[in-house]
């Protein structure tokens, strides 16, 4: 703890090597979670795969939720401190309609990542308040830009992706998505889903039962956010099964 | 005397070098010092039960209520410092009367929840207030949904449960409860269970004084308004535990 020197206790103090402590301990605070998160975009559709860790059997597994609905074509998924979420959500959606209600149509992802970016931001320079534990990755099918995948992190930081990997096992996912993109990157709806589960699998060396995650699909035909049911994240599972055999 | 969150845990804008954040922990064990709190999500409603200490005999019973009613239809129980509790249910007060001012329609209760969450988290992000030091377990029944249990901690994170129990003895509580079979139990069995796991699992009567139970209830048979529970089912299920106490003898 001494060998900080005291400079990692307040959000507005520099370390003498120009580091922000508070902003990286942040950054630790979403791994503390212990989920992982995938984002995979096509070139017609994106899928974002989460854990869904219910810790207890008392609690009912419908309210333990890390994907949120922002306006009806774009979606949310939080990966970090379960108690930041909700008012993100509830800024996200504020930004959203807001934008919609001035400007006539919906807001653009990259603009609402941007936004929330900026948002994000303000809290690492004021000492009365602190970042958002939280990893928010942004997705939606945009008029005029098609499928999009963006990431802000507690720095303020956003960026658009073509897979992303956050939360506890970050650096092995993005490694196992960047071999896969690398091949090939314009990928069919069945391929996103295929990539993003059976990447999760890959990295937390586990099959999954259709409760243990969430996932959510946006294509160009069916652009309305949703949370895929059970069965159906069941039947995608059991074809993933057998491809790999 | 210094603790593993020394210097990290005087705000509850600061995070440790692991992530966390102390003070929001340290409201925790605040709800960890005080008297246990049991719901129950049952096949007809929801009970609550609370086991209060009498710390004197000069305190009129009834008094010092842990257990609130928010509109008429929805019940909240507390453990935690309760006054912070209080300053939660005046809150959810006015948002009931706010949502209902404006839609002509009584607040559901995972809107309440939510709103809730959000106002118990705005504390947890400046270093010029405190997080709330409680617990509160929120609950309602409804015709068509049927029952619903929410609980929301200090850190503002709000589950819904089959059952739930905050406070001192909430582990002992807890592993009781998932025994239970809950979808099948009636709320008058509930009022036993809860009396059975409060007085003989939670209260330790040799190193505490004696308790006072506090029920509620928002069933089918209250036709989903949230009462307390009569006083007569009480005593019959403190009888009933007695019974089983000297059976099991």
């Amino acid at each position: 703890m001494s060998s900080t020197g005291g400079y990692d206790r307040h959000i507005t103090i520099f370390s003498p090597e120009g580091r922000l402590y508070q902003v990286e301990y942040a950054f630790k605070a979403i791994r503390l979670a212990g989920v992982t998160t995938i984002g995979v975009r096509g070139s017609d559709s994106v899928c974002v795969v989460t854990q869904k860790k219910v810790t207890d059997k008392l609690i009912v597994p419908s309210t333990v939720t890390s994907m949120f609905r922002i306006t009806n074509t774009i979606g949310c998924c939080l990966t970090g401190r379960r108690s930041d979420m909700l008012l993100i959500v509830q800024r996200l959606r504020h930004v959203a309609q807001e934008f919609e209600f001035k400007y006539g149509f919906v807001i653009p992802v990259s603009y609402l990542s941007q936004r929330i970016g900026d948002l994000s931001q303000l809290r690492t320079q004021y000492a009365f308040q602190r970042p958002a534990a939280l990893s928010i990755v942004l997705f939606g099918i945009d008029e005029e830009y098609g499928p999009q995948l963006f990431r802000c992190d507690p720095a303020g930081y956003q960026v658009g992706y073509k897979a992303l990997c956050t939360g506890q096992k970050e650096q092995e996912g993005t490694n196992s998505l960047e071999k896969k993109i690398k091949q090939k990157s314009d990928l069919t709806t069945k391929e996103t889903i295929e990539l993003a589960i059976s990447t999760l699998q890959r990295v937390l060396n586990t099959d999954f039962k259709p409760d243990e995650i969430e996932v959510s699909l946006v294509t160009t035909e069916n652009p309305k956010f949703k949370v895929l049911q059970d069965l159906e994240v069941e039947e995608i599972l059991n074809e993933i099964a057998e491809n790999e055999f | 005397m210094s603790g593993i969150g020394t210097g990290y845990d005087l705000y509850p804008t600061t995070f440790s070098p692991d992530g966390r954040i102390f003070q929001v922990e340290y409201a925790h064990k605040a709800v960890e010092n005080s008297s246990t709190a049991i719901g129950l999500c049952c096949k007809d409603g929801v009970v609550f039960g609370v086991e209060k200490i009498i710390l004197s005999k000069m305190l009129v019973e009834g008094t010092n209520r842990r257990v609130f009613s928010v509109g008429e239809h929805i019940g909240i129980a507390t453990a935690g410092l309760t006054a912070d509790g209080r300053r939660i249910v005046q809150n959810a007060r006015q948002e009931a009367k706010n949502y209902e001012n404006f839609t002509s329609d009584i607040i559901p209760i995972h809107v309440l929840t939510e709103r809730l969450s959000i106002y118990v988290q705005v504390f947890t992000l400046y270093n010029y207030i405190r997080p709330f030091g409680c617990s509160l377990m929120i609950g309602s029944y409804d015709e068509e949904k049927g029952p619903s249990l929410y609980c929301i901690e200090p850190d503002s994170v709000a589950l819904g449960f089959y059952g739930c129990a905050i406070g001192k003895g909430k582990q002992e509580a807890k592993t009781e409860i998932s025994k239970l079979k809950l979808s099948e139990m009636t709320c008058k069995d509930a009022v036993k269970e809860i009396a059975k796991i409060l007085i003989k699992t939670v209260h330790d009567e040799t190193k505490e004084k004696e308790m006072e139970l506090e029920m509620s209830w928002i069933c089918k048979e209250t036709k989903g308004k949230h009462k307390l529970v009569p006083k007569k089912l009480i005593e019959e299920a403190v009888e009933w535990v007695k019974g089983q106490e000297n059976e099991e003898d």
